[in-house]
């Protein structure tokens, strides 16, 4: 039976070890005692067993990746005897010296990882499951979480791991990532091929990794490993640009379907009636609730579903808000017409009315949203381009809005009337259009779009009661540029006034990014006061 | 039918800004009010609405709680402590408009409320013109001393510059290079002022920080990571983002970082007011590893704590408070903290006058559900408090990183 060494001595003791030892040196208790030891002990144990992921021997890897990766999600409870501390996981709690069945031990803590320890038990259990990983797809995995920091990966790791892969495409990815962990031997071949290796992935990190070389000797001495530096770095250095040039657009464009999800439901009403809807950031945020309470419905009634309640919604969200639009029109705003001072304060009225309800039946805090797998990370195109998977969300969505919102005004019935209605009222009510039914429908299609907005929105931003406020300045701003009552100004406008941000934000800071956009929308408007574009049809 | 043209369209929403104007002078009705006499009345200000809602509102419970708890013992010099409630609304002006009532109309013994600076700047003139008492309950950029606030939070010293040189230590991730991010207003800006003095005194140099700021409830965070992502590439070491923006800027920042793939091994966040409400939403296991640094988190150890805990648990539950039972954040337990030590100083001074309760501070200690013992001396009206370091974990709390020994003594002016 051990005895956990006194801290003092397991630290001198970890000392004695230069870099190299490797996890198979000690025995299992002992590596035990260390991951649950102090933040030293723990960063040693992780060393050595990432030096141990390298050898050729694999007999210990299986439980050393069962007992690191219960460290890592809190599963290992440590007891004071390393043998008593236990693993817990799949139902079940078993020894974490011998994996055999065993019970919690009365006095256990569970250990707290600082960054240090906890990234280099991350690169350990990476190269452990690069070696032993079940399926393919675990190794690809493991193996792109190392290839990011492929240099403080032991090349052993890397070489052992290729000639047991009996997948040949895989086999071959990790060859090449081995590649990169040979930037420093003293073989310049290699350094060379480990260079042009890195320039394949152009990115920032790999920029200062490559420029860091032309401070090596070699770099004066040896005219090839010169040549094959300076062309990686113009190589990486056009990658970069590329894709900081993308990533600009994909920003601006993001940040455009947002205005334009939020603006275009006000762009209808705002159009159609003149009524200058204030509520119209609590319908957005009503579209949200929504959203959220069809989640807790679906989590409830279907569980196997729940991860698709974002298209599962878009019907409630968008009847749901309708609703209470139409409700709203033929209630309040359909006696306020002549008074457009009074609609808009009946409409702020509503809005105030509409946050309190739903915080005094909801509470103010964050609404919890699953986050669904398809709206979960992002991909990596080139240079440090990253496409978001929940961005690419909202501008699809936005996407389809549009072209719904334009098939509907342009190619149906409503539609016409609701155009013939918006440029010019009395005559349209002369060729016998019903104009209260239009404006009531055409109000509830503002509202419900509002509520779709809602929907885009809530796995960008926080829902709670405030939000709607936050859209409330910025969509007026779309729509008053964009020239009321056209779907295709407010597109024009919400993709400009994105653009124009995200292009002034990284030179000038977010500050002055609002502030220069409110400068240029107000001196547009001295010059062209009706917006970019304007309905065509007799107007006063 | 009435249409709107562009101008008056402009004069109607001017006349919207003006009625939200009128608001503000019909503030007393905000104010819900009062009973008779034989009780000592205190007076709260903090938002439940507006962008601190989701954070602050839960103070205003916490001083009911520990009013509850200290008339259940029998009251202060006798009297029952009556607790009166408002909502500024996030909207830092109407902080000292609601305060200037409390203190004058409602005749409240003293205040305790604000979280953001900004709001506390507001109320300060207020409640030195009536020499009030203004307890506040955060941490902030210190470099103020008025008789009239008791600063129950820390200062920089005490809370901050704990945490950078934990970030520095090798224990912590050798930081090298700092990245500060945060709202535009006085308490980000003062804090990256004190650190970038902090630094040089270091011998870090300009090259090696870099500083950008976004408007108050800003949530579009996508060119700011990308900033970030270019900056953490950069050669010169170990990069870490300090981060100072509040409220609902919190937890929008978290998701984009979670987004663009940035994990906490790779560029560590201390979030300054990060705290566990504002995780709420939010999937933390991708955020795992980031820091924050407060004088009490929720795993705090101790019987003090347990019996906090199991207090607001309980108080949530019988008052039917909106609320999560299970979150306790620091600011909570300070404001729960200032009502005992105004009732201790108010017993001890035997009288509600603000000169006595001020000068009966001196000496007065009480043991924090934290596990310290705080304390305040004459010198100043700071409070002697512990430091936290916390690491936020996969269910949505913090787990105690680092802990100081003892409670070490508040500066409240920074020598950078």
């Amino acid at each position: 039976m051990f005895m956990i060494r006194p801290l003092i001595l397991g630290w001198l003791f970890a000392m004695a070890f230069a870099a190299g030892a490797s996890a198979q040196d000690l025995g299992r208790a002992d590596l035990v005692a260390r991951l649950c030891g102090n933040a030293a002990a723990t960063g040693d144990a992780g060393s050595r067993i990432l030096a141990g992921a390298g050898q050729p021997d694999a007999a210990e890897l299986p439980w050393m990746e069962t007992v690191i990766s219960a460290l890592l999600d809190r599963r290992l409870k440590c007891a004071a005897d390393p043998a008593q501390s236990v693993v817990e996981g799949d139902g079940a709690v078993r020894s974490a010296v011998t994996l055999e069945p065993a019970s919690v031990p009365d006095l256990s803590k569970v250990p707290v990882l600082n960054l240090r320890s906890r990234a280099i038990l991350e690169l350990a259990q990476s190269a452990l499951r690069l070696r032993i990983g079940a399926t393919p797809t675990i190794r690809r995995q493991a193996l792109a979480a190392l290839g990011r920091k492929a240099a403080s990966v032991p090349v052993e790791v890397f070489e052992q791991a290729a000639a047991g892969e009996s997948d040949a495409g895989l086999k071959a990815e990790i060859e090449s990532t081995a590649q990169i962990s040979a930037l420093n031997s003293p073989d310049i071949s290699k350094r060379i091929s480990a260079v042009e290796r890195l320039a394949s992935t152009p990115n920032r990190r790999v920029q200062t990794q490559i420029a860091a070389l032309q401070a090596d000797p070699a770099y004066t001495s040896d005219e090839t490993f010169r040549l094959t530096v300076d062309a990686a770095l113009a190589r990486v250095g056009q990658g970069i640009l590329i894709g900081d040039v993308l990533s600009t657009l994909y920003n601006g464009l993001s940040f455009a379907s947002i205005l334009f999800m939020a603006a275009i439901g006000l762009s209808v009403i705002f159009g159609l009636m003149g009524v200058i809807n204030l509520a119209q950031g609590e319908l957005i945020m009503i579209g949200a609730y929504v959203t959220w309470l069809t989640q807790e419905a679906l989590k409830s009634i279907a569980p196997g579903i729940a991860d698709y309640y974002l298209l599962i919604a878009v019907v409630p969200a968008f009847l749901v808000t309708a609703g209470i639009g139409v409700l709203l029109e033929a209630a309040i705003l359909r006696h306020l017409y002549k008074r457009p001072l009074m609609s808009l304060l009946a409409t702020w009225a509503i809005s105030l009315f509409l946050i309190n309800l739903v915080r005094v039946t909801f509470g103010t805090q964050n609404l919890q949203f699953l986050t669904p797998f398809y709206i979960t990370g992002g991909v990596p195109v080139v240079g440090d381009f990253i496409v978001t998977w929940n961005r690419l969300f909202a501008i699809a969505f936005a996407a389809i809005t549009l072209a719904l919102t334009w098939l509907v005004v342009n190619r149906t019935g409503l539609g016409l009337n609701i155009r013939a209605v918006t440029q010019n009222r009395d005559m349209a009510g002369c060729i016998g259009i019903p104009t209260r039914k239009i404006d009531m429908m055409a109000f509830g299609l503002g509202s419900g779009l509002a509520g779709l907005a809602g929907l885009s929105l809530s796995p960008i931003y926080n829902v709670n009661p405030q939000m709607g406020g936050n859209f409330i300045i910025d969509s007026f701003m779309v729509v008053v540029l964009g020239g009321v009552g056209t779907i295709g100004g407010t597109l024009v406008a919400a993709l400009g006034v994105g653009q124009i941000n995200v292009l002034i934000e990284p030179l000038w800071g977010a500050v002055a990014a609002k502030v220069i956009v409110l400068f240029l929308i107000i001196a547009f408007l001295q010059w062209r006061p009706e917006g970019l574009f304007t309905a065509k049809g007799r107007r006063r | 039918m009435t249409r709107f043209s562009r101008r008056s369209f402009l004069k109607s929403t001017a006349g919207a800004a003006a009625a939200a104007g009128l608001t503000n002078l019909a503030a007393p009705a905000l104010i819900t009010s009062a009973r008779a006499a034989g009780t000592v009345k205190l007076g709260c200000l903090f938002s439940s609405s507006g962008t601190m809602a989701n954070i602050e509102g839960r103070l205003n419970h916490v001083v009911r709680m520990a009013a509850d708890e200290i008339n259940a013992a029998g009251g202060v010099n006798g009297s029952t402590i009556e607790v009166v409630t408002s909502d500024p609304a996030s909207d830092w002006p109407l902080y000292a408009q609601i305060g200037r009532q409390m203190l004058q109309q409602e005749k409240v013994s003293a205040l305790f409320g604000c979280w953001t600076s900004v709001s506390r700047k507001s109320v300060l003139p207020v409640v030195e013109q009536a020499d009030g008492l203004l307890f506040y309950p955060l941490h902030f950029e210190g470099d103020e001393n008025s008789k009239n606030v008791v600063y129950v939070n820390s200062p920089p010293a005490s809370s901050v510059l704990p945490a950078v040189d934990y970030l520095m230590s090798d224990e912590g991730v050798t930081a090298k290079r700092f990245f500060m991010l945060g709202s535009d207003y006085v308490w980000p800006r003062t804090i990256n002022k004190q650190l970038k003095g902090y630094f040089t005194s270091k011998g870090i140099p300009e090259t090696a920080w870099k500083e950008e700021y976004v408007p108050l409830g800003f949530s579009n965070f996508q060119t700011l990571v990308n900033q970030i992502r270019a900056f953490a590439d950069e050669p010169g070491g170990q990069p870490v983002v300090i981060l100072t923006t509040v409220g609902s800027s919190i937890p929008d920042f978290f998701r984009e970082f979670i987004n663009q793939g940035i994990k906490a091994t790779d560029v560590p966040v201390l979030g300054l007011d990060v705290v566990e409400a504002d995780l709420e939403g939010l999937d933390t296991a991708p955020l795992v590893g980031h820091l924050n640094c407060w004088a009490y988190l929720q795993k705090a150890a101790g019987p003090a704590n347990e019996k906090f805990l199991k207090d607001w648990a309980g108080y949530v539950d019988a008052k039917k408070v909106p609320f999560k039972a299970d979150v306790v954040i620091d600011p909570m337990v300070s404001a729960y903290d200032s009502v005992h030590l105004w009732a201790l100083a108010a017993n001890k001074a035997g009288s509600f006058e603000v000169p006595q309760v001020r000068s009966a501070f001196d000496g007065i200690t009480f043991d924090c559900p934290s596990g310290y013992k705080l304390k305040m001396t004459a010198e100043n009206n700071y409070v002697y408090r512990g430091v936290f370091i916390g690491s936020v974990n996969e269910a949505q709390g913090f787990d105690i990183l680092w802990q100081s020994e003892d409670t070490p003594k508040p500066i409240p002016f920074s020598q950078y």
